[in-house]
């Protein structure tokens, strides 16, 4: 029976609660600040275990698996939902408040899920809500972009649902343990994360839906969905080694794309996919420090990633425009912005001192301890390749760069307060990595700061940082301009209706023909009938009644014939 | 709005104020001899302590400076090719995208010059 409330109920519950409150006013604000610490501090209290057990139709369902896999998600999930309403304490839309708990709750809800039933409601309900922080923005661009997203995350769910009623009919059990790759099962649950997480080709809806998301809601986007998939991944097919080479692609392709994005959050986006690129390898090892490293990364890379966010949200809310080629120069009126955003740029490339740098080295280290030479080389690519948009591009032609002639206020309070706790973790992390080390899966026995390290990466990245200086100067770097760039979702978005519609076009002109034709047989066939059997036709022609008694007669007299013959 | 008064950097933040050294004639030039030496130094250190590499070429005394400053070039130039073919104007999608929207919804956010009040 459950013993402890799961924590998700504390966040509809708190959803509930917040319907009552005045809309304006701050106990909103405050309820919606309120709920994540008090969840955070409920769980880091209640020490490891499994809670909250109940029995339906014959199914164990285990809404409260705390172990140390899920405890640091939950806690860094706990962490950006404050971190999230904090930078939208502004905003007095129910719609989105609402979303942002329930969504928050149902991606918490899910990582403590012992079983896959359970996981699949939350796995669900992250789709559902989130949708919300997408249509909130009013467009009917983003109505559409939020019908895109919602049937890839439904589908996603549905894929799950098929894979887990397969798996209890192979194994009897819904327990969401670790799995390995080969039945049918097996590969949909497989797919099913791989879409939430963003894998090649399976990667355009969180491109896609990312930039058309409010200010504030794309901070909160950020977090959740693909990180939940990195976690049940972590989870269920920790170790298996084609997460590595999809990895590997994950963090290389995004570059190319941010690299020529004018969006920022999108570029941005691009980014993100790179990063779960780095937490996929790491999963794909599967060894105890490598599974350390992906969830460390996923710590770090919520609060750099959020930092980002946020700054980018902040100029869009004081220019209106997030499009680079429309930005530059900002720093002069809104340098608290600025510096917010190299700190997280510094982070997410992983500059000695600051977060990413004590995370993403652990992936690499094992990565480079269990040989795989071109993987470790590409990831060390794929490092300068981030310094490129996320370190260099994002604050440089935001804020420096050519001068836009935009003189931009300051973001507001509450929206500086929430970058400035955001950046000091980044550099709380970096600084004392030993504090994130603490509260991951397994026991860590790892220096991140040693002179080997620390030369290689700055050596790395101050060339990199060089290069950009030679090809920006020399004009090589390629110019912020208001364009779009196709990506593999032009399949379904382009291709595949235009291919609809001309077979539509194809099948409609056929039936046509072909109705046309019959239609003009039958047509005929009653023109025919009509002439020789209509009023006017040659059968019915007005023969005196006296013919028919002489051929009755006549018909007599033959049969008579007959008889007498016979 | 923006650009079209004149600056009047007294009201810009302190901070703002500052980082305004960038724009003294020589400031730009300074922080690219920074990186430079920089990059020096990074690349002499290489020289005084022993390597513990996994491969080979991690041996290589300025392997990491070498493979960021060539890899940084090439991704750059790829882009450019990439650029040439996926690139569209930006209502290639028409109006089921948020790409042709020429401004963020106005009343939900709050445009505002720094010495607006």
């Amino acid at each position: 029976m459950i013993s402890v409330i799961p924590t998700a109920f504390l966040f509809f519950a708190a959803a509930l609660v917040l319907l009552a409150l005045p809309k304006k006013g701050i106990l909103r604000p405050l309820l919606l600040l309120a709920t994540p610490i008090i969840a955070a501090a409920w769980v880091w209290n209640s020490g490891l275990g499994n809670f909250a057990q109940i029995e339906f139709f014959g199914l164990e369902l285990e809404f409260m698996r705390l172990d140390r896999l899920s405890r640091v998600f939950v806690m860094v999930f706990c962490l950006a939902a404050f971190l999230g309403n904090l930078y939208a304490w502004h905003v007095r839309d129910t719609v989105q408040q609402v979303a942002a708990l329930l969504y928050a709750g149902s991606a918490i809800g899910a990582v403590l899920a012992g079983d896959m039933i359970t996981l699949f409601f939350y796995w669900e309900g992250t789709a559902i809500a989130s949708v919300f922080l997408i249509w909130a923005r009013g467009t009917e661009g983003a109505y559409w972009t939020g019908m895109r997203y919602l049937i890839i995350q439904i589908g996603s769910g549905v894929i799950l649902l098929a894979g887990v009623v397969l798996w209890y009919h192979d194994t009897g059990s819904i327990a969401f343990e670790r799995m390995t790759l080969g039945s049918l099962a097996t590969w949909l649950i497989f797919l099913s994360f791989g879409i939430k997480c963003a894998f090649p080709l399976l990667h355009n809806w969180l491109q896609d839906s990312y930039p058309a998301a409010t200010v504030t809601g794309t901070v909160i986007l950020s977090a959740f969905t693909t990180k939940l998939a990195v976690y049940a991944l972590a989870r269920g097919f920790a170790g298996t080694e084609i997460l590595i080479y999809i990895g590997t692609v994950m963090t290389l392709f995004p570059i190319f794309f941010a690299e020529i994005e004018n969006d920022l959050r999108r570029v941005l986006a691009y980014s993100l996919n790179n990063q779960l690129g780095f937490m996929v390898v790491g999963i794909g090892i599967g060894t105890e420090m490598a599974l350390n490293g992906t969830a460390s990364h996923a710590f770090a890379h919520i609060l750099y990633k959020a930092l980002l966010f946020m700054s980018v949200g902040a100029v869009l809310f004081r220019t209106g425009t997030s499009k680079a080629s429309e930005l530059g120069g900002l720093y002069r009126t809104m340098p608290l912005t600025a510096t917010f955003c190299l700190v997280g740029a510094a982070s997410i490339s992983a500059f000695p001192l600051f977060s990413g740098f004590v995370t993403k080295s652990l992936i690499l280290d094992q990565a480079a301890g269990a040989h795989y030479e071109l993987v470790w080389l590409a990831l060390v690519f794929a490092s300068a390749g981030v310094l490129s948009h996320s370190g260099i591009k994002i604050p440089f032609f935001t804020f420096f760069a050519h001068d836009s002639g935009k003189r931009p206020a300051e973001a507001p309070t509450h929206m500086l307060w929430a970058m400035g706790i955001t950046a000091f973790l980044c550099i709380f992390i970096g600084v004392f990595p030993d504090t994130l080390y603490a509260i991951l899966p397994y026991d860590v026995d790892y220096a991140p700061y040693t002179v080997g390290h620390v030369v290689g990466q700055l050596q790395l990245l101050l060339f990199a940082l060089l290069a950009f200086v030679v090809v920006y100067r020399t004009g090589i770097h390629p110019p912020e301009v208001r364009q779009i760039n196709l990506d593999f979702d032009w399949t379904y978005r382009k291709a595949a209706p235009s291919v609809i519609r001309v077979v539509a076009a194809f099948v409609a002109h056929v039936y046509g023909g072909i109705l046309t034709f019959l239609t003009n047989r039958v047509n005929n066939t009653m023109n025919r009938l009509y002439r020789s059997h209509g009023p006017e036709g040659r059968m019915a022609r007005n023969w005196p009644t006296g013919a028919m008694v002489l051929s009755i007669a006549l018909l007599l007299g033959a049969t008579l014939l007959v008889n007498f013959a016979g | 709005m923006a650009g079209s008064r004149k600056d009047d950097p007294d009201k810009f933040p302190p901070l703002g104020q500052k980082m305004m050294w960038l724009e003294k004639p020589g400031s730009v030039a300074k922080v690219v001899i920074g990186l430079v030496l920089a990059c020096a130094l990074v690349v002499l250190a290489d020289f005084f302590y022993e390597k513990h590499g996994h491969f080979a070429e991690e041996e290589v005394e300025g392997f990491f400076a070498m493979f960021g400053f060539v890899m940084f070039t090439l991704l750059v130039l790829a882009a450019r090719g990439l650029r040439v073919l996926v690139g569209e104007r930006e209502d290639y999608y028409g109006k089921k995208a948020i790409d042709q929207e020429e401004s963020y919804p106005e009343d939900q956010i709050e445009i505002k010059d720094y010495d607006d009040d």
